[in-house]
Protein backbone atom coordinates (compact mmCIF):
# COMPACT_ATOMS: atom_id res chain seq x y z
CA UNK A 1 0.00 0.00 0.00
CA UNK A 2 1.73 3.35 -1.14
CA UNK A 3 1.38 6.77 0.74
CA UNK A 4 -0.84 7.74 -2.10
CA UNK A 5 -4.20 5.14 -1.76
CA UNK A 6 -3.40 5.94 2.26
CA UNK A 7 -4.20 9.62 1.69
CA UNK A 8 -6.84 8.67 -0.40
CA UNK A 9 -8.51 6.80 1.62
CA UNK A 10 -7.98 9.03 4.59
CA UNK A 11 -9.88 11.38 2.16
CA UNK A 12 -12.73 9.30 1.32
CA UNK A 13 -12.38 8.72 5.38
CA UNK A 14 -13.17 11.94 6.23
CA UNK A 15 -16.02 12.99 3.56
CA UNK A 16 -18.16 9.95 4.71
CA UNK A 17 -17.62 11.15 8.36
CA UNK A 18 -18.56 14.63 7.34
CA UNK A 19 -21.89 13.16 5.82
CA UNK A 20 -22.97 11.06 8.83
CA UNK A 21 -21.85 13.97 10.97
CA UNK A 22 -24.60 16.05 9.11
CA UNK A 23 -26.99 13.14 8.59
CA UNK A 24 -26.74 12.99 12.59
CA UNK A 25 -27.24 16.72 12.91
CA UNK A 26 -30.16 17.33 11.35
CA UNK A 27 -31.82 14.11 12.93
CA UNK A 28 -32.49 12.46 9.70
CA UNK A 29 -34.39 9.32 9.92
CA UNK A 30 -32.80 6.29 8.24
CA UNK A 31 -35.14 3.59 8.69
CA UNK A 32 -36.98 5.68 6.15
CA UNK A 33 -35.47 3.88 2.48
CA UNK A 34 -35.34 6.88 0.42
CA UNK A 35 -33.39 8.13 3.04
CA UNK A 36 -30.81 5.56 3.80
CA UNK A 37 -30.77 5.18 -0.14
CA UNK A 38 -29.43 8.46 -0.56
CA UNK A 39 -27.02 8.02 2.41
CA UNK A 40 -25.79 4.95 0.79
CA UNK A 41 -25.58 6.94 -2.54
CA UNK A 42 -23.27 9.65 -0.62
CA UNK A 43 -21.05 7.36 0.87
CA UNK A 44 -20.79 5.36 -3.00
CA UNK A 45 -20.11 8.94 -4.70
CA UNK A 46 -17.26 9.50 -1.94
CA UNK A 47 -15.63 6.31 -2.37
CA UNK A 48 -16.22 6.34 -6.37
CA UNK A 49 -14.50 9.78 -6.38
CA UNK A 50 -11.27 8.68 -4.40
CA UNK A 51 -10.95 5.23 -6.40
CA UNK A 52 -11.00 6.61 -9.83
CA UNK A 53 -9.10 9.14 -8.95
CA UNK A 54 -6.34 6.91 -7.59
CA UNK A 55 -6.40 4.97 -10.68
CA UNK A 56 -5.90 7.37 -13.29
CA UNK A 57 -2.94 9.02 -10.88
CA UNK A 58 -0.78 5.59 -10.85
CA UNK A 59 -1.57 5.30 -14.50
CA UNK A 60 -0.14 8.84 -14.70
CA UNK A 61 2.83 8.08 -13.20
CA UNK A 62 3.82 4.18 -14.63
CA UNK A 63 2.14 4.57 -17.89
CA UNK A 64 4.20 4.00 -21.15
CA UNK A 65 2.91 4.95 -24.60
CA UNK A 66 3.37 2.29 -27.03
CA UNK A 67 1.76 1.24 -30.31
CA UNK A 68 2.22 1.82 -34.11
CA UNK A 69 2.05 5.28 -35.28
CA UNK A 70 0.18 7.10 -38.14
CA UNK A 71 2.07 8.39 -40.67
CA UNK A 72 0.71 12.19 -40.25
CA UNK A 73 2.28 14.43 -37.78
CA UNK A 74 1.46 17.21 -36.85
CA UNK A 75 4.48 20.20 -35.89
CA UNK A 76 5.88 16.83 -34.33
CA UNK A 77 3.11 15.54 -32.26
CA UNK A 78 1.84 12.38 -33.80
CA UNK A 79 -0.89 10.11 -33.50
CA UNK A 80 -1.04 5.72 -32.58
CA UNK A 81 -3.18 3.89 -34.78
CA UNK A 82 -5.35 2.89 -32.47
CA UNK A 83 -8.96 0.36 -32.63
CA UNK A 84 -11.75 2.81 -32.44
CA UNK A 85 -13.35 2.64 -28.88
CA UNK A 86 -16.25 0.47 -29.30
CA UNK A 87 -18.85 2.60 -27.45
CA UNK A 88 -18.03 5.27 -29.23
CA UNK A 89 -18.72 3.27 -32.94
CA UNK A 90 -21.53 1.30 -31.63
CA UNK A 91 -23.22 5.28 -30.71
CA UNK A 92 -21.61 6.48 -33.82
CA UNK A 93 -23.81 4.02 -35.97
CA UNK A 94 -26.74 4.40 -33.46
CA UNK A 95 -26.87 8.24 -34.44
CA UNK A 96 -26.69 7.64 -37.86
CA UNK A 97 -29.36 5.11 -37.96
CA UNK A 98 -31.67 7.32 -35.73
CA UNK A 99 -30.66 10.09 -38.04
CA UNK A 100 -32.38 8.38 -40.59
CA UNK A 101 -35.64 8.02 -38.70
CA UNK A 102 -35.32 11.18 -37.69
CA UNK A 103 -35.46 13.14 -41.00
CA UNK A 104 -38.09 10.97 -43.16
CA UNK A 105 -40.53 10.02 -39.47
CA UNK A 106 -39.67 11.82 -36.80
CA UNK A 107 -39.11 15.62 -37.80
CA UNK A 108 -42.12 15.42 -40.31
CA UNK A 109 -44.53 12.96 -38.74
CA UNK A 110 -44.14 13.05 -35.11
CA UNK A 111 -43.18 17.05 -34.19
CA UNK A 112 -44.73 19.07 -31.96
CA UNK A 113 -47.29 21.85 -33.31
CA UNK A 114 -48.67 24.48 -31.36
CA UNK A 115 -51.52 24.48 -33.34
CA UNK A 116 -51.95 21.02 -33.39
CA UNK A 117 -51.84 20.93 -29.62
CA UNK A 118 -54.32 23.79 -29.52
CA UNK A 119 -56.90 21.73 -32.03
CA UNK A 120 -56.15 18.83 -29.94
CA UNK A 121 -57.51 20.60 -26.15
CA UNK A 122 -60.34 22.40 -27.76
CA UNK A 123 -61.50 19.49 -29.59
CA UNK A 124 -61.36 17.20 -26.11
CA UNK A 125 -63.04 20.12 -24.52
CA UNK A 126 -66.10 20.22 -26.58
CA UNK A 127 -66.62 16.94 -26.60
CA UNK A 128 -66.26 16.50 -22.59
CA UNK A 129 -68.45 19.92 -22.52
CA UNK A 130 -71.28 18.55 -24.85
CA UNK A 131 -71.26 15.30 -22.99
CA UNK A 132 -71.56 16.77 -19.75
CA UNK A 133 -74.49 19.33 -20.81
CA UNK A 134 -76.40 16.39 -23.43
CA UNK A 135 -79.62 17.07 -20.52
CA UNK A 136 -78.49 20.24 -18.83
CA UNK A 137 -81.27 21.38 -16.63
CA UNK A 138 -82.83 24.63 -17.38
CA UNK A 139 -81.39 26.28 -14.11
CA UNK A 140 -78.10 25.43 -15.50
CA UNK A 141 -78.72 26.49 -18.86
CA UNK A 142 -79.95 29.92 -17.35
CA UNK A 143 -76.91 30.50 -15.70
CA UNK A 144 -74.38 29.24 -18.53
CA UNK A 145 -76.26 31.55 -20.74
CA UNK A 146 -76.07 34.58 -18.52
CA UNK A 147 -72.34 34.47 -18.80
CA UNK A 148 -72.35 33.61 -22.36
CA UNK A 149 -74.30 36.70 -22.16
CA UNK A 150 -72.38 39.14 -20.28
CA UNK A 151 -69.57 38.21 -22.22
CA UNK A 152 -70.73 37.81 -25.85
CA UNK A 153 -73.91 40.31 -25.80
CA UNK A 154 -73.40 42.59 -22.87
CA UNK A 155 -70.98 45.25 -24.97
CA UNK A 156 -74.09 45.90 -27.27
CA UNK A 157 -77.26 44.96 -25.49
CA UNK A 158 -76.16 45.67 -22.14
CA UNK A 159 -75.18 43.78 -19.10
CA UNK A 160 -79.05 43.56 -18.16
CA UNK A 161 -80.17 43.20 -21.77
CA UNK A 162 -81.65 46.72 -21.80
CA UNK A 163 -80.52 47.83 -25.09
CA UNK A 164 -78.66 50.60 -23.47
CA UNK A 165 -81.58 53.09 -23.95
CA UNK A 166 -81.74 52.05 -27.53
CA UNK A 167 -78.97 51.77 -28.63
CA UNK A 168 -79.80 47.83 -29.55
CA UNK A 169 -82.45 45.61 -28.64
CA UNK A 170 -83.99 45.42 -25.77
CA UNK A 171 -84.63 42.28 -24.27
CA UNK A 172 -86.48 43.27 -21.05
CA UNK A 173 -89.30 45.12 -22.53
CA UNK A 174 -90.75 41.79 -25.06
CA UNK A 175 -90.13 41.11 -28.53
CA UNK A 176 -90.22 44.26 -30.73
CA UNK A 177 -91.26 47.58 -30.69
CA UNK A 178 -94.12 49.42 -32.38
CA UNK A 179 -90.93 51.60 -34.95
CA UNK A 180 -89.60 47.79 -35.23
CA UNK A 181 -92.85 46.16 -35.90
CA UNK A 182 -93.10 49.35 -38.38
CA UNK A 183 -90.17 49.42 -40.20
CA UNK A 184 -90.59 45.58 -41.08
CA UNK A 185 -94.22 46.09 -42.31
CA UNK A 186 -92.96 48.92 -44.77
CA UNK A 187 -89.70 47.68 -45.49
CA UNK A 188 -89.98 43.80 -45.32
CA UNK A 189 -86.89 41.11 -44.15
CA UNK A 190 -85.56 38.31 -45.86
CA UNK A 191 -82.47 38.30 -43.65
CA UNK A 192 -83.05 35.71 -40.87
CA UNK A 193 -83.45 32.98 -43.73
CA UNK A 194 -86.25 30.96 -42.40
CA UNK A 195 -88.05 28.03 -44.50
CA UNK A 196 -91.00 30.44 -45.21
CA UNK A 197 -88.50 32.62 -47.39
CA UNK A 198 -88.84 36.93 -47.68
CA UNK A 199 -91.08 38.56 -45.97
CA UNK A 200 -91.98 41.36 -48.87
CA UNK A 201 -92.65 45.05 -47.88
CA UNK A 202 -95.79 46.73 -47.72
CA UNK A 203 -98.37 44.08 -46.58
CA UNK A 204 -100.53 46.27 -44.56
CA UNK A 205 -100.80 50.09 -44.63
CA UNK A 206 -101.45 53.40 -42.99
CA UNK A 207 -104.39 52.30 -39.82
CA UNK A 208 -104.11 48.67 -40.42
CA UNK A 209 -100.04 48.90 -39.98
CA UNK A 210 -100.77 51.00 -36.66
CA UNK A 211 -103.20 48.34 -35.51
CA UNK A 212 -100.83 45.99 -36.03
CA UNK A 213 -97.92 47.49 -34.20
CA UNK A 214 -99.88 48.27 -31.50
CA UNK A 215 -101.05 44.72 -31.22
CA UNK A 216 -97.57 42.77 -31.69
CA UNK A 217 -95.41 45.10 -29.40
CA UNK A 218 -97.71 45.07 -26.58
CA UNK A 219 -97.02 41.42 -26.87
CA UNK A 220 -99.79 40.02 -28.20
CA UNK A 221 -102.44 40.24 -25.97
CA UNK A 222 -106.40 41.34 -26.14
CA UNK A 223 -108.50 41.74 -29.24
CA UNK A 224 -107.18 40.61 -32.02
CA UNK A 225 -107.14 43.64 -34.80
CA UNK A 226 -108.81 42.54 -38.25
CA UNK A 227 -105.84 43.19 -39.96
CA UNK A 228 -103.51 40.88 -38.14
CA UNK A 229 -104.87 38.09 -40.82
CA UNK A 230 -102.14 38.62 -43.41
CA UNK A 231 -99.91 38.58 -40.68
CA UNK A 232 -100.89 35.17 -39.06
CA UNK A 233 -101.05 33.41 -42.59
CA UNK A 234 -96.72 32.82 -41.91
CA UNK A 235 -96.40 33.92 -38.02
CA UNK A 236 -99.36 32.27 -37.07
CA UNK A 237 -102.50 33.27 -35.19
CA UNK A 238 -100.46 32.90 -31.72
CA UNK A 239 -97.55 34.63 -33.34
CA UNK A 240 -94.93 31.52 -32.49
CA UNK A 241 -93.85 31.18 -36.37
CA UNK A 242 -95.71 28.52 -37.06
CA UNK A 243 -93.71 25.76 -35.61
CA UNK A 244 -90.32 27.74 -36.77
CA UNK A 245 -91.19 27.96 -40.19
CA UNK A 246 -91.50 31.55 -39.67
CA UNK A 247 -90.32 33.91 -37.01
CA UNK A 248 -91.79 33.86 -33.72
CA UNK A 249 -92.96 37.79 -33.29
CA UNK A 250 -94.17 36.73 -29.45
CA UNK A 251 -91.36 35.46 -27.47
CA UNK A 252 -87.31 34.71 -27.89
CA UNK A 253 -87.38 31.13 -28.76
CA UNK A 254 -84.55 29.05 -29.56
CA UNK A 255 -85.11 28.51 -33.50
CA UNK A 256 -85.08 32.78 -33.38
CA UNK A 257 -82.22 33.38 -31.16
CA UNK A 258 -80.17 30.28 -33.41
CA UNK A 259 -81.72 32.02 -36.93
CA UNK A 260 -80.29 35.47 -35.64
CA UNK A 261 -76.75 34.61 -34.40
CA UNK A 262 -76.57 32.32 -37.69
CA UNK A 263 -77.34 35.61 -40.18
CA UNK A 264 -77.09 38.24 -37.70
CA UNK A 265 -79.55 41.10 -38.32
CA UNK A 266 -80.24 45.10 -39.77
CA UNK A 267 -83.25 46.91 -38.76
CA UNK A 268 -84.57 50.16 -37.35
CA UNK A 269 -82.32 49.98 -34.36
CA UNK A 270 -78.80 49.14 -36.20
CA UNK A 271 -76.63 45.99 -37.06
CA UNK A 272 -76.24 42.85 -35.59
CA UNK A 273 -73.49 41.05 -36.54
CA UNK A 274 -73.59 37.49 -37.48
CA UNK A 275 -72.15 35.20 -34.54
CA UNK A 276 -71.55 32.25 -37.05
CA UNK A 277 -69.62 28.59 -35.27
CA UNK A 278 -68.88 31.34 -32.38
CA UNK A 279 -71.20 29.08 -30.28
CA UNK A 280 -72.22 25.52 -29.93
CA UNK A 281 -75.56 24.19 -29.77
CA UNK A 282 -75.94 23.94 -26.41
CA UNK A 283 -74.55 27.58 -25.97
CA UNK A 284 -77.33 28.67 -28.47
CA UNK A 285 -79.79 26.50 -26.02
CA UNK A 286 -78.24 28.41 -22.91
CA UNK A 287 -78.52 31.72 -24.50
CA UNK A 288 -82.44 30.89 -25.70
CA UNK A 289 -83.31 30.05 -22.18
CA UNK A 290 -81.65 32.96 -20.68
CA UNK A 291 -82.70 35.44 -23.01
CA UNK A 292 -86.59 33.85 -22.84
CA UNK A 293 -86.17 34.92 -19.04
CA UNK A 294 -85.55 38.17 -19.10
CA UNK A 295 -88.83 39.57 -19.80
CA UNK B 1 -6.23 21.92 -48.51
CA UNK B 2 -7.34 20.40 -44.47
CA UNK B 3 -3.34 20.61 -43.69
CA UNK B 4 -3.05 24.47 -44.63
CA UNK B 5 -6.77 25.14 -42.76
CA UNK B 6 -5.45 23.92 -39.44
CA UNK B 7 -2.00 26.22 -39.72
CA UNK B 8 -4.35 29.17 -40.56
CA UNK B 9 -7.14 29.72 -37.37
CA UNK B 10 -8.43 32.30 -39.26
CA UNK B 11 -9.51 30.90 -42.18
CA UNK B 12 -10.55 27.74 -40.32
CA UNK B 13 -12.79 29.71 -38.29
CA UNK B 14 -14.26 31.82 -41.78
CA UNK B 15 -14.73 27.61 -42.91
CA UNK B 16 -16.52 27.10 -39.94
CA UNK B 17 -18.40 29.94 -39.57
CA UNK B 18 -19.82 29.33 -43.29
CA UNK B 19 -20.25 25.82 -43.56
CA UNK B 20 -22.48 26.68 -39.93
CA UNK B 21 -24.54 29.78 -41.31
CA UNK B 22 -25.41 27.69 -44.82
CA UNK B 23 -27.25 25.01 -42.46
CA UNK B 24 -29.04 27.73 -40.29
CA UNK B 25 -30.08 29.25 -43.58
CA UNK B 26 -31.33 26.08 -45.16
CA UNK B 27 -33.20 25.35 -41.92
CA UNK B 28 -34.80 29.22 -41.08
CA UNK B 29 -35.38 30.49 -44.72
CA UNK B 30 -38.05 27.88 -45.71
CA UNK B 31 -39.82 28.04 -42.59
CA UNK B 32 -39.42 32.05 -42.79
CA UNK B 33 -40.68 32.58 -46.51
CA UNK B 34 -43.42 29.47 -45.71
CA UNK B 35 -44.61 31.29 -42.75
CA UNK B 36 -44.65 34.81 -44.32
CA UNK B 37 -46.58 34.19 -47.15
CA UNK B 38 -50.27 35.88 -47.40
CA UNK B 39 -52.66 33.61 -46.39
CA UNK B 40 -55.13 32.82 -49.81
CA UNK B 41 -57.86 35.61 -49.84
CA UNK B 42 -55.79 38.01 -48.48
CA UNK B 43 -56.57 41.65 -50.17
CA UNK B 44 -54.18 44.94 -49.28
CA UNK B 45 -56.01 47.74 -47.04
CA UNK B 46 -58.02 49.92 -49.43
CA UNK B 47 -56.94 53.87 -49.07
CA UNK B 48 -59.72 55.13 -46.53
CA UNK B 49 -58.69 51.81 -44.17
CA UNK B 50 -55.26 52.50 -44.31
CA UNK B 51 -56.27 56.33 -43.19
CA UNK B 52 -57.91 54.34 -40.15
CA UNK B 53 -54.66 52.13 -39.44
CA UNK B 54 -52.36 55.83 -39.21
CA UNK B 55 -55.23 56.65 -36.97
CA UNK B 56 -54.54 53.55 -34.94
CA UNK B 57 -51.07 54.21 -34.43
CA UNK B 58 -51.59 57.76 -33.80
CA UNK B 59 -53.52 58.14 -31.51
CA UNK B 60 -51.35 54.72 -29.80
CA UNK B 61 -54.28 52.59 -29.88
CA UNK B 62 -51.67 49.68 -29.33
CA UNK B 63 -50.61 50.82 -26.35
CA UNK B 64 -53.92 48.76 -24.81
CA UNK B 65 -54.82 47.07 -27.45
CA UNK B 66 -53.10 43.97 -29.28
CA UNK B 67 -54.28 42.86 -32.61
CA UNK B 68 -53.03 38.70 -32.33
CA UNK B 69 -55.06 35.74 -30.90
CA UNK B 70 -53.33 33.31 -29.30
CA UNK B 71 -53.58 29.74 -29.42
CA UNK B 72 -55.01 28.69 -26.49
CA UNK B 73 -59.11 28.20 -26.27
CA UNK B 74 -60.28 30.82 -23.38
CA UNK B 75 -58.93 33.31 -26.06
CA UNK B 76 -60.48 31.96 -29.53
CA UNK B 77 -64.10 31.33 -27.27
CA UNK B 78 -63.59 35.13 -26.85
CA UNK B 79 -62.08 36.99 -30.13
CA UNK B 80 -62.30 34.35 -32.95
CA UNK B 81 -60.01 31.94 -35.01
CA UNK B 82 -55.75 31.76 -33.81
CA UNK B 83 -53.88 34.56 -36.03
CA UNK B 84 -51.91 33.18 -38.50
CA UNK B 85 -49.05 35.16 -39.78
CA UNK B 86 -49.58 35.15 -43.21
CA UNK B 87 -52.37 37.38 -42.13
CA UNK B 88 -50.55 40.36 -41.46
CA UNK B 89 -48.41 39.64 -44.86
CA UNK B 90 -49.48 43.44 -46.47
CA UNK B 91 -49.50 45.06 -42.79
CA UNK B 92 -46.34 47.63 -42.56
CA UNK B 93 -46.32 47.21 -39.75
CA UNK B 94 -48.07 44.91 -38.40
CA UNK B 95 -49.74 46.09 -35.05
CA UNK B 96 -50.08 42.86 -32.81
CA UNK B 97 -48.99 44.66 -29.70
CA UNK B 98 -47.83 43.37 -25.85
CA UNK B 99 -50.55 45.06 -24.03
CA UNK B 100 -53.78 44.29 -23.18
CA UNK B 101 -55.28 46.70 -20.64
CA UNK B 102 -58.37 46.69 -23.52
CA UNK B 103 -59.48 43.62 -25.63
CA UNK B 104 -57.55 41.64 -28.49
CA UNK B 105 -59.00 43.58 -31.81
CA UNK B 106 -57.84 41.34 -34.37
CA UNK B 107 -60.56 39.95 -35.58
CA UNK B 108 -63.15 42.97 -34.26
CA UNK B 109 -65.05 43.41 -37.35
CA UNK B 110 -67.13 40.32 -36.85
CA UNK B 111 -68.80 41.08 -33.69
CA UNK B 112 -68.96 44.68 -33.35
CA UNK B 113 -70.34 47.18 -36.04
CA UNK B 114 -69.81 51.18 -37.35
CA UNK B 115 -73.07 52.13 -34.83
CA UNK B 116 -71.60 50.02 -31.76
CA UNK B 117 -68.03 51.64 -32.66
CA UNK B 118 -69.55 55.13 -33.01
CA UNK B 119 -71.22 55.25 -29.31
CA UNK B 120 -68.14 53.67 -28.35
CA UNK B 121 -65.67 56.47 -29.28
CA UNK B 122 -67.92 59.08 -28.55
CA UNK B 123 -68.28 57.60 -25.00
CA UNK B 124 -67.01 54.33 -24.28
CA UNK B 125 -68.72 53.89 -20.14
CA UNK B 126 -72.37 54.93 -22.62
CA UNK B 127 -71.79 51.14 -23.42
CA UNK B 128 -69.40 49.37 -21.52
CA UNK B 129 -70.27 50.96 -17.99
CA UNK B 130 -66.87 49.84 -16.75
CA UNK B 131 -64.53 50.86 -19.06
CA UNK B 132 -61.47 52.86 -18.30
CA UNK B 133 -60.81 53.56 -22.20
CA UNK B 134 -61.17 57.29 -22.83
CA UNK B 135 -63.47 59.17 -25.00
CA UNK B 136 -62.55 59.79 -28.37
CA UNK B 137 -64.21 62.85 -29.63
CA UNK B 138 -61.56 64.21 -31.64
CA UNK B 139 -62.06 61.70 -34.37
CA UNK B 140 -65.18 63.38 -35.06
CA UNK B 141 -64.15 66.49 -36.51
CA UNK B 142 -60.43 65.77 -37.19
CA UNK B 143 -60.27 64.94 -40.84
CA UNK B 144 -58.31 62.16 -42.23
CA UNK B 145 -55.16 62.66 -43.85
CA UNK B 146 -55.85 60.30 -46.76
CA UNK B 147 -53.36 61.70 -49.38
CA UNK B 148 -50.83 59.89 -46.95
CA UNK B 149 -52.93 56.97 -47.13
CA UNK B 150 -52.76 56.93 -50.96
CA UNK B 151 -48.77 57.73 -50.68
CA UNK B 152 -47.99 55.00 -48.80
CA UNK B 153 -49.89 52.42 -50.81
CA UNK B 154 -48.52 54.01 -53.61
CA UNK B 155 -44.81 53.24 -52.08
CA UNK B 156 -45.78 49.55 -50.81
CA UNK B 157 -47.02 48.73 -54.09
CA UNK B 158 -44.16 49.98 -55.90
CA UNK B 159 -41.31 48.78 -53.35
CA UNK B 160 -42.63 45.89 -52.35
CA UNK B 161 -45.09 44.60 -55.32
CA UNK B 162 -48.32 44.89 -52.79
CA UNK B 163 -51.01 43.25 -55.13
CA UNK B 164 -53.04 46.51 -55.86
CA UNK B 165 -54.68 46.90 -58.83
CA UNK B 166 -54.79 43.15 -59.26
CA UNK B 167 -57.81 41.36 -60.58
CA UNK B 168 -60.98 40.57 -57.76
CA UNK B 169 -58.39 42.62 -55.80
CA UNK B 170 -58.00 45.96 -53.76
CA UNK B 171 -57.92 49.05 -56.63
CA UNK B 172 -56.02 51.79 -55.85
CA UNK B 173 -56.09 53.72 -59.33
CA UNK B 174 -54.59 57.35 -60.03
CA UNK B 175 -55.06 60.03 -57.10
CA UNK B 176 -58.29 61.33 -57.99
CA UNK B 177 -59.97 57.41 -58.69
CA UNK B 178 -58.60 56.62 -54.82
CA UNK B 179 -60.14 59.89 -53.44
CA UNK B 180 -63.39 59.21 -55.22
CA UNK B 181 -63.31 55.87 -54.10
CA UNK B 182 -62.81 56.52 -50.29
CA UNK B 183 -65.52 58.73 -50.23
CA UNK B 184 -67.59 56.38 -51.44
CA UNK B 185 -66.52 53.72 -48.82
CA UNK B 186 -66.97 56.34 -46.21
CA UNK B 187 -70.52 57.59 -47.53
CA UNK B 188 -70.84 53.77 -46.80
CA UNK B 189 -70.20 53.84 -43.53
CA UNK B 190 -71.97 57.32 -42.60
CA UNK B 191 -75.66 55.33 -43.76
CA UNK B 192 -74.67 53.56 -40.48
CA UNK B 193 -74.03 56.30 -38.35
CA UNK B 194 -76.00 58.71 -36.79
CA UNK B 195 -73.64 61.78 -35.77
CA UNK B 196 -74.85 64.57 -37.83
CA UNK B 197 -71.56 66.63 -38.07
CA UNK B 198 -69.32 63.52 -39.57
CA UNK B 199 -72.64 63.26 -41.99
CA UNK B 200 -72.73 66.58 -43.33
CA UNK B 201 -68.61 66.19 -43.54
CA UNK B 202 -68.95 63.20 -45.61
CA UNK B 203 -71.54 64.45 -47.96
CA UNK B 204 -69.20 67.45 -48.53
CA UNK B 205 -66.77 65.56 -49.35
CA UNK B 206 -64.62 65.64 -46.13
CA UNK B 207 -63.54 62.49 -44.49
CA UNK B 208 -63.83 63.02 -40.73
CA UNK B 209 -61.03 60.13 -38.79
CA UNK B 210 -64.02 57.82 -37.11
CA UNK B 211 -64.63 57.42 -40.77
CA UNK B 212 -61.86 55.48 -41.31
CA UNK B 213 -61.12 54.52 -37.83
CA UNK B 214 -64.02 52.31 -38.17
CA UNK B 215 -63.23 51.49 -41.56
CA UNK B 216 -60.34 50.28 -40.32
CA UNK B 217 -62.13 48.29 -37.86
CA UNK B 218 -64.45 46.88 -39.70
CA UNK B 219 -61.75 45.35 -42.09
CA UNK B 220 -60.18 43.62 -38.87
CA UNK B 221 -61.13 40.17 -39.68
Amino acid sequence: MNALMIKGLLFAAVLIGATIAVVKSMNIDLSDPINLITMIGAVAIAVLTVGVSIKYINQMKTDKAEGELADENWDGIGEYKNELPAGWAYSFLGTLIWAVWYWFVGYPLNAFSQIGQYNEEVLAYNEKFEEVHKNATPEILKEMGESIFLVQCAPCHGETGDGLSGKAQDFTAGRESKEQVLDIIKNGSDQLKYPMGAMPGGMAQGADAEAIAEYVAGGMKGEQPASFGVCAGCHGADGKGNGGTAPNIVEYDQTLVEHVLENGRKGAIGIMPSFKGRLTPVQQKALATYLGSLK
Amino acid sequence: MFHWLEKNPFFFAVGVFIVIAFAGLIEILPNFAEASRPVVGLKPRTVLELAGKNIYMKDQCIACHSQLIRPFKSETDRYGQVSLSGEYAYDRPFLWGSKRTGPDLHRVGNYRTTDWHENHMWDPTSVVPQSIMPAYKHMFTNIADIETAYAEAVTVKKVFNTPYDQPNGTKLGTWEEAQKAALEEAKKITADMKNKDVKDAVANGQIPEIVAMIAYLNALK
